[in-house]
């Protein structure tokens, strides 16, 4: 299986992650359309942080809902009424639409253009 | 090439229009610092009050801010406070970007209002807001107390401090923590319009023409970027890596440009004497390689500072440019200036003229109150308070050039100058390219019009004969071919503020980096447009003709593209520059190469058909409005 890590400390704050993920999810470029988010402190210190689905073994965000995981874990578009299932606030609602880091089919685009470390991907047998 | 909008704001009435341009007017000028000037060109391009109700103040995001892309940045533009002549200033952080998105593009302001306001763009929806509650706050306290107001912490703002509401006359335009359009007073004029902020928020979708292709082409062109060496070192110690150079090899401006290295002083102002307060580094969007410290002083009497940067040039004018060696008081003072809104190298500039006439005995402490020796930590700071707060002497030097009126005529030699703008943190006395573009920069003494690197480090003359297609002399203190290089990077340069691209990752050190070949493939997978690599050049060297209009209706001649006299008629006193002057001979060649290169005559008037070739003919007699392009 696959994860995506994320090392905050790298993050330069250049939102390129996001871009790709919108191309390739939907083909046009909006930071918001996305299943990774960078939290960024602009206005005070300046820290970053990448922010996506951590491919949790035990899926939490499942537990509420009478679903099998394994229908959503490949999934990009969740149902809407997931919205606070998460606890590391990793799945992100625009405009009534809820995104979740579906690895793009196991090629995630998020990681190819990150310069900077902060995002990489580990491979688990 | 895309739908583009322009929202023409009238602050007297408080009217907005909102007016889609031509893909004419777009595939001449792209965005950024080119469709600033030809939106400005009717009222730019003829003398007239910076302050006055109907001139108009230009914001607009280069064409490829908001995608993928090498940097996001944006230009705003108007006529001078600080030299009365041409204003622009570009900026890099995330409100380029935020503008692409909101569908709004560019915004051609005029009027005063009568009351602080700023404006708010949501989404294609334009709205003028009440501002008195943020007059007298910082850039950042602004930039907060905006979002709060909004509930949104999305939201991007550029906005003036303090200095900008009292009219410094280089007061800037300020976003984030660190990136400003701080250059010739663009802030100032929003302080005359009573105009504190423009706060923006963007979630369209932006379409591309081939978007799979395109991440896949901008993939290719970013992992070649990423192997050179100038931008691997750019992301680790950001722009002040250049002060090594700059001490070393004697092109630094230390006391009011006096000397020209800094010696062993020199050295606490290294970039690796920056590193232990930096936290990580910071980009602009869309740019991979993150040139800024996020930085924080931990200890010692500047403890608790914190922010972005400070760059190569703030380090430069609050550090060697004064005499001050101490780097935590530079990174203080530069924060400072950011937090009042004013320009760190303009200040600085300004601040090391006072101290040279304090030295020289051309003023005194009856006139500045308290004495201003090289390097004294407290007396900058304390002017840095003062100019931004127009008190006492500080209220002097607000003025900027405008000072020589009230210091008297024999200050102003000292003040280093070209076209009113002040020389910067450098001094090019050694690097003859460098002070042609200094000469020749058309918003006056400005490294970024410019700036031609690829001449000073030392590249073997066959290389140099390939990329800039002629003879070049491989020593920077040689004058051969360096009109030619001056010339080349300056109509580079005006296509990547046109298109938002950051020059650090076009040519700036390396022959190599991306230039109109791969914006041209880049931009055929994003607009659906296919430029050649003549006709994106074209552009650049259009941006550059036009300028050149705007300063030749303004009065600027020949004779205006020249150094201050120190240059010419002071040698280098010492250090590894020793000797190095500019000949007057020797520059007038360089500068009627240059002129010829652009297809302007030796006086420097465009000839009939460069203009003819630009498309720019009719722009000279015409009294074009924007809005029917």
């Amino acid at each position: 299986m696959i994860k995506i890590k994320t090392f905050p400390d790298k993050c330069s704050g250049c939102h390129l992650c996001e871009m790709a993920c919108s191309i390739h999810h939907f083909g046009v470029v909006n930071i918001n359309r996305s299943a990774i988010k960078v939290k960024k402190e602009d206005l005070t210190n300046g820290a970053c942080e990448p922010v996506l689905c951590r491919q949790c073994k035990k899926m939490i965000c499942m537990e509420s809902n009478d679903h099998d995981f394994s229908d959503y874990q490949n999934q990009f578009s969740w149902d809407k009424s997931f919205m606070d299932s998460c606890p590391f606030e990793s799945i992100f609602l625009f405009k009534e639409e809820l995104y979740h880091c579906d690895l793009c089919g196991g090629s995630p685009k998020c990681v190819e253009v990150c310069s900077t470390g902060a995002i990489e991907l580990r491979i688990k047998e | 090439m895309y739908h583009s909008v322009l929202a023409k704001i009238d602050l007297t009435s408080g009217t907005t229009n909102l007016i889609s341009l031509s893909e004419k007017i777009l595939q001449q000028y792209m965005g950024g610092r080119g469709l600033n000037m030809r939106l400005l060109f009717p009222s730019l391009s003829r003398p007239g009050d910076p302050y006055a109700p109907d001139a108009p103040l230009v914001m607009s995001h280069g064409l490829m801010c908001g995608i993928p892309s090498l940097g996001s940045r944006m230009n705003i533009s108007a006529r001078s406070p600080e030299t009365g002549y041409l204003g622009d200033a570009n900026m890099g952080g995330e409100l380029g970007a935020e503008l692409r998105s909101s569908g709004i593009d560019s915004l051609y302001i005029t009027g005063h209002s009568p009351e602080p306001v700023y404006i708010y763009i949501n989404n294609g929806k334009v709205e003028i807001r009440d501002a008195t509650q943020f007059w007298g706050k910082d850039t950042v306290q602004t930039q907060v107390k905006i979002r709060k107001e909004l509930g949104d912490d999305q939201i991007k703002i550029g906005c003036i401090g303090g200095a900008g509401e009292k009219k410094v006359r280089f007061a800037g335009v300020r976003t984030g923590l660190k990136n400003m359009a701080g250059r010739t007073g663009m802030g100032a004029v929003m302080g005359a319009k009573r105009l504190k902020a423009i706060a923006v928020r963007g979630t369209n979708d932006i379409s591309l023409f081939e978007p799979q292709e395109y991440m896949a082409c901008y993939q290719k062109i970013f992992s070649r970027l990423l192997k050179g060496k100038w931008v691997q070192a750019l992301g680790r110690m950001g722009t002040p890596l250049l002060m090594n150079n700059s001490n070393s090899l004697g092109f630094l401006s230390v006391k009011n440009n006096q000397s020209t290295t800094f010696g062993d002083q020199g050295k606490n102002l290294y970039a690796e004497k920056l590193e232990k307060h930096s936290a990580g580094m910071v980009s602009c969007v869309s740019c991979p390689a993150h040139c800024r410290h996020r930085f924080q002083i931990m200890d010692g009497p500047y403890a608790g500072t914190m922010g972005e940067g400070p760059d190569y040039a703030s380090i430069g004018s609050m550090g060697s440019k004064i005499g001050n060696s101490n780097l935590e008081s530079a990174i203080y003072a530069s924060e400072l200036c950011n937090r009042y809104g004013i320009d760190t190298i303009s200040t600085g500039s300004y601040i090391s003229w006072a101290m040279e006439l304090f030295e020289k005995g051309i003023i005194d402490e009856s006139v500045t109150k308290y004495p201003l020796r090289w390097g004294d930590q407290e007396a900058i700071i304390k002017l840095i308070h003062q100019i931004s707060n127009r008190q006492e002497f500080g209220d002097i030097l607000a003025e900027g050039t405008f000072a020589i009126d009230t210091l008297g005529p024999e200050s102003d030699r000292f003040l280093l100058k070209i076209k009113n703008l002040p020389i910067e943190m450098t001094d090019e006395r050694a690097t003859k390219s460098f002070a042609l573009g200094m000469a020749t920069a058309s918003r006056g003494a400005c490294h970024m019009r410019s700036r031609p690197s690829l001449d000073v480090i030392g590249l073997p003359e066959e290389l140099l004969r390939k990329v800039f297609n002629g003879d070049i002399s491989s020593s920077y203190l040689d004058y051969k071919g360096k009109g030619r290089i001056v010339w080349w990077q300056e109509r580079l340069n005006a296509l990547c503020d046109s298109i938002g691209v950051c020059r650090f990752l076009s040519v700036f050190s390396s022959p190599n980096a991306p230039q109109a070949e791969q914006f041209s493939e880049l931009m055929y997978l994003a607009f659906g447009k296919r430029f050649t690599e003549d006709e994106l050049l074209d552009v650049g060297e259009r941006v550059c003709t036009l300028e050149r209009m705007i300063m030749i209706g303004n009065g600027l001649t020949k004779d205006d593209d020249t150094l201050p006299a120190r240059y010419f008629d002071e040698p280098v006193k010492e250090g590894p520059s020793k000797g190095e002057v500019i000949d007057k001979t020797e520059f007038n060649n360089m500068l009627e190469e240059y002129y010829a290169l652009h297809g302007w005559n030796n006086q420097g008037n465009p000839e009939p058909e460069t203009l003819k070739k630009l498309g720019l003919s009719n722009l000279s007699t015409e009294e074009i409005s924007f809005d029917k392009n």
